[in-house]
C-alpha cells in the first residue's frame, strides 16, 4: 500500500513538475496571416521568409505607424504624413510637415502594394522596406528622433513589451523587431480593389469616357505607368526644370551618375485622385496640371526621357477621357478598411444605419 | 510526514532536475574552447589614440579624434600545413576607439597550427541588401546611411584647424557595396611559427595617418568630408588597406 502511495506520489509530483517547466517555457504562438496575391498580379518581391506575417505583428505595426512617440516631440507619426483617407500620402499637400515648423523636401507617396516594390523613395536609394522607416524618422526635417531614443521610449512601454513578446516571442525591442513590425503592418496595404479591378474581373463595366480614356492610357500612358500595379519601378526625367530652392537632383543623388540626373520613380496611379498635389515636390496641383505638363511644357536636356521628348499629343478631349480613366483607380474599399485605421478604431468607427433607419419619418 | 514518502518525493524531484542541470554544464563545456584574441592598437604615427586628443598628419594638419570607429568581418584562420580553415562569415565586429572592450575580438579557434589570418574591413554587400540587421550591424549604432542605404565600413569625426567646415569639424564616412564603389577590404597577413605553441593573442596597429596619406594624399584641407559612396570613399578606402600592420603574436 505505502508503495502504491509513494508512486502516485511519485507521479503527481512529476505532473505538476513539469506542468511548471512547460508554463515557464512556453512561449505564445503567433497567428499567422495571409497575405493574398490578387489574381493575375505577379508575385511580390518582399521576402516574406524573413519577416512571417502574423496577426500579432501586424497589430504591433499598426500601433508604431500610429505613434507620434517614433517623433522627438511625439508630434509625428508615420501617419501624420500618410494619412489613410489620402491612400497614406498627405492629402492637399506638396509638401508634407516635420518637426520644428519644417517642410519636408519632397511630396509623401501613397503607401499601397508595396511587397511589390524593390526601391524606396522618390530616389530609389533605400533598397529594402524594412530599412524605409529608419529615414523619415531620423530625418532632422521630419521625425528628427534617434534609433536608440526610440527604442528608449517603446521599452519603458509595458504595452509594447507584451506586443512585442506576442509577435516575436520575446520581450525584446530592438530596430530589426521595430522595421519588421512596420513591415508587416505596411505589407498589408493591398490596394486592388478599385473600380478599375472591379472591370477587371468582370463586375462592373467602364462608362463611355472611362472607356475611351483606358484606351488613351493603353496607348500612352501604360509603358511607364504599368498595369496592375500602374508603375513599372524605373527612374525617369519627365522634362522638369529644377527647383532654385530644393535643387533635387533625383536619382543621380544616389547613382552620381549625370545620366540620372532629374530622374524620379515613375509614381503608382493607383488612387492618383487622392494623392494630389503630383509630382516628386508636389508641383502639380491638378491632374490636368500633369496632363498639361505632358503635352504642352516637356523641357528637353539629355536625360528626358524618349516617351515625353518634344510633348505628348494630347487633345482637350482626350486629357478629359483620360482623367474619367484615371478615377477608376481610386480604391474606396483599401482608404475605408478598418484593418489600416489607428488602433482600436473598429470599435468606434461610425456605424452604417440599419435599415429601418432610412426611412425618414416627417 | 512518512520519512520513506518524503525521500521518495525529494527522489523524484530529483530525477526531475538532474536532466536540466547535465544540459547546462554540457552547454557552458561547449563555449570553453581554445581562443584567439585578435587585438587592434589604434594610433596615429607611434602615439596611442585617445578619442579627445591631438595629433598631426603626414601633411602637417593637427585633428583631434572624437570617434574612430570600423567593422572587421568575415575573419578567416587558416593552416596550410594540413590544409584547414575556420571562416566566420556572419560574424560582425565593431571595433571602437572609445570603447576599449571593442578592440579585442575574440573567435573560438580549432585549428592546430594558425599560418595565416585574414579579414574584412567594412561589411559585405549581403549584409547591404537585406534589410534590417542586429547586433553589430544594427542601424542603432550609427555606421549605417538611412537615406541611401548601406553601411559605413569606417567613420573618423573630429575636429582641425585645417578644416574649412562649420565647428572646423571634419567628419570622413567611408562606405559603399555596388560595383565599382565598394569600400570593404580585405586584409591578409601570414602568421610565422617559432614556437610550437598555438597562437591566441595576435596584435594589429592600425595607423588613423595611414587614412590621410595610404595609397593616396587626402588632405583634412581638400576633402574635410566623405558622406557617401563613389570615388573619395574609394580613395580613403584604398587608404585604409593600408593602415593596418601585424603587431605581436603569441601564445
Amino acid at each position: 500500500m505505502k508503495w502504491l502511495y509513494t508512486i502516485c506520489a511519485c507521479v503527481i509530483v512529476i505532473a505538476v513538475c513539469s506542468m511548471f517547466i512547460s508554463a515557464a517555457n512556453k512561449t505564445p504562438i503567433p497567428t499567422p496571416l495571409n497575405f493574398t496575391v490578387p489574381a493575375g498580379w505577379p508575385q511580390p518581391v518582399y521576402d516574406f521568409k524573413q519577416n512571417p506575417l502574423t496577426k500579432e505583428g501586424f497589430e504591433l505595426g499598426r500601433k508604431l505607424f500610429y505613434d507620434g512617440r517614433l517623433s522627438r516631440d511625439g508630434n509625428f507619426s508615420c501617419a501624420s504624413c500618410h494619412q489613410q483617407f489620402a491612400a497614406f500620402a498627405t492629402y492637399d499637400h506638396n509638401l508634407s510637415h516635420g518637426i520644428n515648423n519644417s517642410f519636408t523636401r519632397r511630396n509623401s507617396p501613397g503607401l499601397f502594394n508595396l511587397a511589390w516594390q524593390k526601391e524606396f523613395m522618390w530616389d530609389g536609394g533605400i533598397n529594402h522596406l524594412d530599412l524605409q522607416p529608419l529615414a523619415p524618422m531620423t530625418d532632422t526635417l521630419e521625425m528628427g528622433e534617434t534609433i536608440d531614443n526610440i527604442l528608449t521610449k517603446l521599452r519603458a512601454d509595458t504595452a509594447y513589451k507584451r506586443m512585442f513578446a506576442g509577435a516575436f516571442g520575446s520581450a525584446d525591442i530592438t530596430t530589426q523587431r521595430v522595421t519588421k513590425a512596420l513591415s508587416q503592418f505596411m505589407l498589408m496595404l493591398v490596394s486592388a480593389n478599385s473600380k478599375f479591378d472591379r472591370v477587371m474581373r468582370g463586375e462592373d463595366s467602364f462608362d463611355l469616357p472611362e472607356k475611351l480614356g483606358y484606351a488613351i492610357f493603353q496607348k500612352k500612358c501604360q509603358a511607364c505607368h504599368t498595369p496592375p500595379l500602374f508603375t513599372d519601378y524605373s527612374y525617369r526625367n519627365t522634362g522638369i526644370t529644377t527647383d532654385m530652392y530644393l535643387n533635387d537632383v533625383g536619382r543621380m543623388k544616389i547613382t552620381r551618375n549625370p545620366a540620372d540626373s532629374l530622374k524620379f520613380k515613375v509614381p503608382s496611379l493607383r488612387n492618383v485622385q487622392l494623392t494630389f498635389p503630383y509630382g516628386h515636390d508636389g508641383r502639380f496641383y491638378y491632374l490636368q496640371d500633369v496632363l498639361d505638363h505632358y503635352r504642352k511644357a516637356v523641357v528637353n536636356s539629355p536625360s528626358v526621357d524618349p516617351l515625353v521628348r518634344n510633348n505628348m499629343p494630347l487633345s482637350n478631349f482626350e486629357t478629359g477621357q483620360l482623367k474619367a480613366f484615371m478615377y477608376t483607380l481610386t480604391d474606396s474599399v483599401f482608404i475605408s478598411d478598418v484593418r489600416f485605421a489607428p488602433p482600436g478604431y473598429e470599435n468606434r468607427a461610425p456605424k452604417a444605419p440599419a435599415e429601418h433607419e432610412h426611412q425618414y419619418k416627417y | 510526514m512518512n520519512m520513506k514518502y518524503l525521500s521518495a518525493t525529494l527522489f523524484a524531484v530529483n530525477v526531475l532536475l538532474l536532466p536540466g542541470t547535465a544540459f547546462s554544464q554540457l552547454k557552458q563545456n561547449t563555449s570553453s574552447g581554445e581562443q584567439l584574441n585578435l587585438t587592434f592598437n589604434i594610433k596615429a604615427g607611434d602615439a596611442t589614440v585617445v578619442p579627445g586628443n591631438t595629433y598631426t598628419n603626414p601633411f602637417g594638419e593637427t585633428y583631434t579624434v572624437q570617434k574612430f570607429r570600423f567593422y572587421i568581418a568575415q575573419i578567416l584562420l587558416e593552416d596550410s600545413t594540413n590544409t584547414s580553415e575556420q571562416f566566420f562569415p556572419d560574424d560582425y565586429f565593431l571595433v571602437d576607439a572609445g570603447d576599449t572592450g571593442s578592440r579585442t575580438i575574440t573567435v573560438p579557434i580549432s585549428i592546430k597550427h594558425l599560418t595565416a589570418v585574414s579579414f574584412l574591413v567594412g561589411v559585405d554587400s549581403v549584409a547591404n541588401v537585406s534589410g534590417t540587421q542586429t547586433g553589430a550591424l544594427d542601424p542603432a549604432n550609427g555606421m549605417f546611411w538611412t537615406w541611401n542605404t548601406g553601411y559605413i565600413m569606417l567613420k573618423l569625426d573630429g575636429t582641425s584647424p585645417a578644416a574649412k567646415v562649420p565647428g572646423n569639424a571634419f567628419s570622413l564616412h567611408v562606405g559603399g557595396y555596388k560595383t565599382g564603389e565598394n569600400a570593404t577590404r580585405k586584409i591578409g597577413y601570414l602568421i610565422r611559427h617559432s614556437q610550437k605553441q598555438a597562437v591566441h593573442n595576435i596584435v594589429f596597429n592600425v595607423d588613423i595617418n595611414k587614412l590621410f596619406n595610404g595609397a593616396y594624399p587626402i588632405k583634412i584641407a581638400e576633402h574635410p568630408l566623405c558622406h557617401q559612396p563613389g570615388a573619395l570613399a574609394m580613395q580613403l578606402a584604398d587608404n585604409y588597406a593600408t593602415m593596418f600592420s601585424l603587431g605581436q603574436v603569441s601564445k
